[in-house]
């Protein structure tokens, strides 16, 4: 840039590394925040239309929910145009999302509490499990699934690919109900039900989680395992692994700097895809648990037809998502540069 | 392609289990030894010659309890899957000849579906619309849709950008001819695998809406609901979610199977690969479906 009898790029480029590198990393950033906002904008738009289509669909009525099954007609229609829901369907929809976009989800028509409060409440319990479950699941799969890509066509990698297909095809419920057995009611180590926050200390916490994240793990440990495998597997067979063993290095440098992060994208890949499996079945284990979460409240609201509570909840999982989807996007792009291109 | 199936291990076992587990939809019923809703004095009971898998907290017949409770899981799976077929599969062979307007609006629909927890969904939907597996399971094949769109869109668009296909084109054929003839029997195989594995989790949908009581009326038996009241009562009977828990993991681990043997055994390699796939390292992976535009 300021000399011109130099060479034009090998030079500069060595000038200001780091400046132009953090230039290009944050450019790149902002390139995969904007592809995703470019994907997720239109996603969230529909399925909030679809949400909010929903009470119209089921034609429930907090006047059902609050004057019981014989209420005359115009007790009926005086509480619908308390609740608003006498205006046009498009007006009432531009008014929720409006207040969406401020955080708020509108008031319960059971208990008439505010559904943001109660999200939020319920949210510290679900996501300390599912943050747990996800820490759990990528340990452990990462672990399993190099150890069997490593020793491949051993019995080691027979064996945990043996134990990958068992606990796969373990529902969240089935894994709920046998650590309640093995270790509440049969060893005494954890309790079985309840939850305390991480404000009464972090052992309460942690032994009131560990259950249902154990249970919630599962699944991703098989799948993280699962694709690990197969991807290091295949990255091992590529001509430039051959070549790297043919100049001499190392197998850990092989592993870590080719293999490794090659064999990466997949999995990641995988993560985001599970996350909403994740949620959906915190309203399992959170059942089986006794935790008053995310997910329990979900199941509550839609079983006494608290529509409101009900469309807050799906809105606060559709965002879930889609945020979870976003950052494991910027770790692709972080991991592997390539699997931004084409897609 | 089932004669083909059968020749591995895998397939065999995977048939044979679901074959067994067919067999139980459509006579369980009949093989229940009791009435599966008829209570007793004999509440708790261990497992004895008249109740082979003993008796429930109101003193009902389990086994009978889970004969008659497999027809609802069965059906549900079913229903789960061919509506996923249906809503999937004709988009997204579609979407590659529709023009771009056509394919843009199928990708975001599909992203959406994507993005929605399907068990929250699920559990949303019954309640509000009604309380019946059906409405629930239709809900769910319609969000898990998105594998056969991904599958059928990007088995037509290998064969729609192959050179037969331009040969045809050119030839004079029409598109809907060339579908028919070359495009449906290349997206078959990867549709096959998909249901497979969509019957597996439909199944684990049935049986967690049924284990949280969700879609049935309180009396009536599923594999689900008896491992939801055997929740309560585990200090007592520890060994009475086995049975069905057993069933259903079974279950979903044949389809799983059957999945994983139609894939070897399809395509143009299937034969060989039947024979080296010992020696294959690889031949667990699941391949995912070629990234076609989507957030994930």
């Amino acid at each position: 840039m300021t000399t011109t009898l130099a060479p034009p790029a090998a030079p500069a480029r060595r000038r200001g590394p780091t400046a132009a590198r953090a230039r290009h990393a944050l450019g790149r950033v902002l390139a995969t925040l904007a592809r995703s906002a470019a994907i997720f904008v239109p996603v969230f738009l529909v399925a909030t239309f679809v949400t909010f289509a929903l009470r119209s669909l089921s034609g429930l009525s907090p006047a059902r929910v609050q004057l019981g099954e014989d209420a005359t007609p115009e007790a009926i229609h005086r509480v619908e145009a308390q609740w608003g829901l006498d205006r046009p369907f498009l007006v009432q929809y531009g008014h929720w999302f409006g207040g969406l976009l401020h955080g708020d989800l509108g008031t319960s028509w059971t208990n008439g509490a505010d559904i943001s409060t109660l999200i939020g409440l319920g949210l510290g319990v679900s996501l300390s499990v599912a943050s747990l479950a996800l820490v759990i699941g990528v340990l452990a799969g990462f672990v399993l699934g190099t150890t069997a890509a490593l020793r491949q066509t051993t019995w080691v990698d027979r064996a945990i690919t043996g134990f990958v297909t068992l606990i796969s095809v373990m529902p969240a419920f089935v894994v709920g109900i046998v650590l309640v057995e093995a270790f509440a009611v049969g060893l005494h180590v954890f309790p079985s039900a309840g939850y305390v926050p991480m404000a009464q200390g972090l052992t309460p916490w942690l032994e009131h989680i560990t259950l249902p994240a154990l249970a919630l793990s599962f699944d991703v440990v098989a799948d993280v395992a699962r694709q690990l495998r197969t991807s290091l597997v295949a990255a091992y067979r590529e001509n430039y692994v051959t070549g790297a063993v043919v100049r001499g290095l190392s197998p850990q440098r092989i592993f870590l700097g080719h293999v490794l992060r090659n064999g990466l994208g997949p999995a990641l890949a995988t993560l985001g895809l599970k996350f909403p499996a994740l949620v959906g079945a915190s309203v399992v284990t959170e059942w089986v648990f006794g935790l008053q979460g995310f997910g329990r409240f979900a199941n509550d609201s839609a079983q006494s037809g608290d529509v409101p509570a009900v469309q807050g909840v799906l809105v606060v999982s559709i965002v879930l998502v889609v945020v979870f989807n976003l950052l494991v996007n910027l770790v692709l792009a972080r991991v592997t540069p390539a699997s931004q291109r084409g897609v | 392609m089932l004669r083909r199936v059968l020749s591995l291990p895998a397939g065999r076992i995977a048939v044979a289990i679901l074959t067994v587990v067919a067999l139980l939809a459509v006579l369980g019923p009949v093989l229940a030894p009791h009435d599966p809703l008829a209570t007793s004095a004999r509440t708790l009971a261990p497992g004895s010659g008249t109740h082979p898998l003993g008796t429930d907290y109101l003193g009902r017949d389990v086994l009978s309890r889970l004969l008659a409770g497999s027809r609802v899981s069965v059906l549900g799976s079913l229903e789960v899957a061919l509506t996923a077929l249906v809503v999937g599969v004709v988009p997204g062979i579609l979407s590659v000849y529709l023009g771009r307007a056509f394919e843009w609006v199928t990708l975001r629909v599909v992203d959406t579906l994507v993005a929605l927890p399907f068990l929250l969904f699920a559990v949303a939907v019954i309640a509000l619309l009604g309380n019946g597996i059906t409405q629930a399971m239709l809900v769910t094949g319609v969000l898990v849709s998105p594998l056969f769109y991904r599958v059928s869109r990007a088995a037509t668009l290998t064969v729609a950008r192959s050179q037969y296909v331009e040969a045809a084109l050119i030839a004079g054929a029409s598109v809907g001819w060339v579908v028919r003839r070359h495009v449906w029997v290349k997206v078959l195989p990867p549709i096959a695998v998909a249901l497979a594995q969509t019957i597996g989790v439909g199944f684990v949908i049935v049986s967690s809406l049924t284990f949280l009581g969700i879609g049935v009326q309180p009396p009536e038996p599923t594999w689900g609901g008896l491992l939801a009241s055997d929740l309560g009562y585990l200090s007592y009977q520890p060994w009475a979610p086995v049975a069905p828990a057993l069933l259903i993991m079974a279950t979903v681990w044949a389809c799983n199977l059957l999945a994983d043997a139609i894939r070897d055994v399809s395509g143009e390699a299937g034969r060989a690969l039947v024979a080296h796939r010992r020696l294959r390292a690889g031949r667990r992976g699941r391949t995912e479906p070629a990234p076609t535009g989507g957030a994930s």
